[in-house]
């Protein structure tokens, strides 16, 4: 008699009515977490060099030159290298240590110093870093 | 028999939203997200470039001073290509050197190129120099 009841199985039931809650709250962590590239779209031809290493430091602001001249900060265009300074001084007002200073640079290759040296100025002036984007040949 | 009907007919509207499928839903578009994103990791130089007080009498006689003229690149004076440009200033040991002897001045006529500029600044960058770009005299 006791033999027989051992034998009998008991149903386990994994609790999965929480499931659908859980992958939601996934999807909202990681919609917000996400960053969209917003100056994917720039007609950018970057400069190339040997010594470029794969950007490891989190930037704070990115700042962009297409090929003719526009300045963007953040994906936004603006108006000169004035703008871009104080839109990296607000951004580093609260930072602390140097890993917090980093800005992206993109420019055109093609270029003249005239267009970009102002603004890599202004990012100096601000009080960034400057990661300036290029590739390997 | 009439009332039979009703009782069956009032079971099918219960008013509940079927949410059986809403976790299987939820775990597609997470997949999908997770295929679909690309993780861009972009190949840059890093320049911290001092700031400060414009310095009008610098140690110009001590300090190196790459030229950038057009296309071309000059190391105190002398027409280097990019290459030896990188040998001359790996010369200088500039990583053991104090702080203020590892800088580089950087001057550059107006018809510099970005490209040439950025290839100067990553020679510069990657040999532990600090650029201190020279200004025009206006």
């Amino acid at each position: 008699m006791k033999r027989s009841r051992s034998k009998k199985r008991r149903k386990v039931q994994v609790p999965v009515a929480s499931m659908g809650d859980i992958a939601f709250l996934l999807i909202i962590f990681f919609l917000l977490l996400s960053e969209f590239a917003k100056d994917k779209d720039l007609p950018i031809a970057l400069p190339e060099s040997e010594q470029v290493e794969k950007t490891e430091a989190v930037v704070v602001a990115r700042v962009a030159i297409d090929s003719s001249g526009d300045i963007y900060f953040d994906g936004d265009r603006v108006d000169n290298a004035k703008d871009v300074e104080w839109g990296i001084r607000a951004l580093l007002t609260r930072t602390v240590s140097d890993n917090q200073r980093h800005v992206q640079f993109k420019c055109d290759a093609r270029l003249p110093r005239e267009t970009f040296e102002p603004v890599l100025k202004a990012i100096a002036e601000a009080g960034g870093i400057i990661e300036a984007v290029g590739e390997k040949p | 028999m009439f009332k039979r009907r009703k009782q069956k007919e009032k079971k099918h509207h219960t008013g509940e939203i079927p949410t059986g499928s809403f976790s299987d839903i939820a775990f597609l578009l997470i997949i999908y997200f997770l295929v679909a994103t690309t993780l861009v990791k972009v190949q840059s130089v890093t320049a911290d470039l001092p700031t400060g007080e414009k310095q009008a009498d610098a140690q110009v006689d001590k300090t190196p001073v790459v030229n950038l003229r057009g296309t071309e690149i000059f190391f105190s004076d002398k027409k280097v290509s990019v290459e030896n440009f990188n040998a001359r200033l790996a010369a200088l040991k500039l990583a053991e050197q104090p702080p203020e002897n590892r800088v580089i001045m950087l001057e550059s006529t107006k018809d510099t190129p970005y490209e040439v500029y950025f290839q100067a600044l990553a020679a510069i960058s990657s040999n532990h120099g600090v650029v201190a770009i020279v200004e025009e005299e206006e």
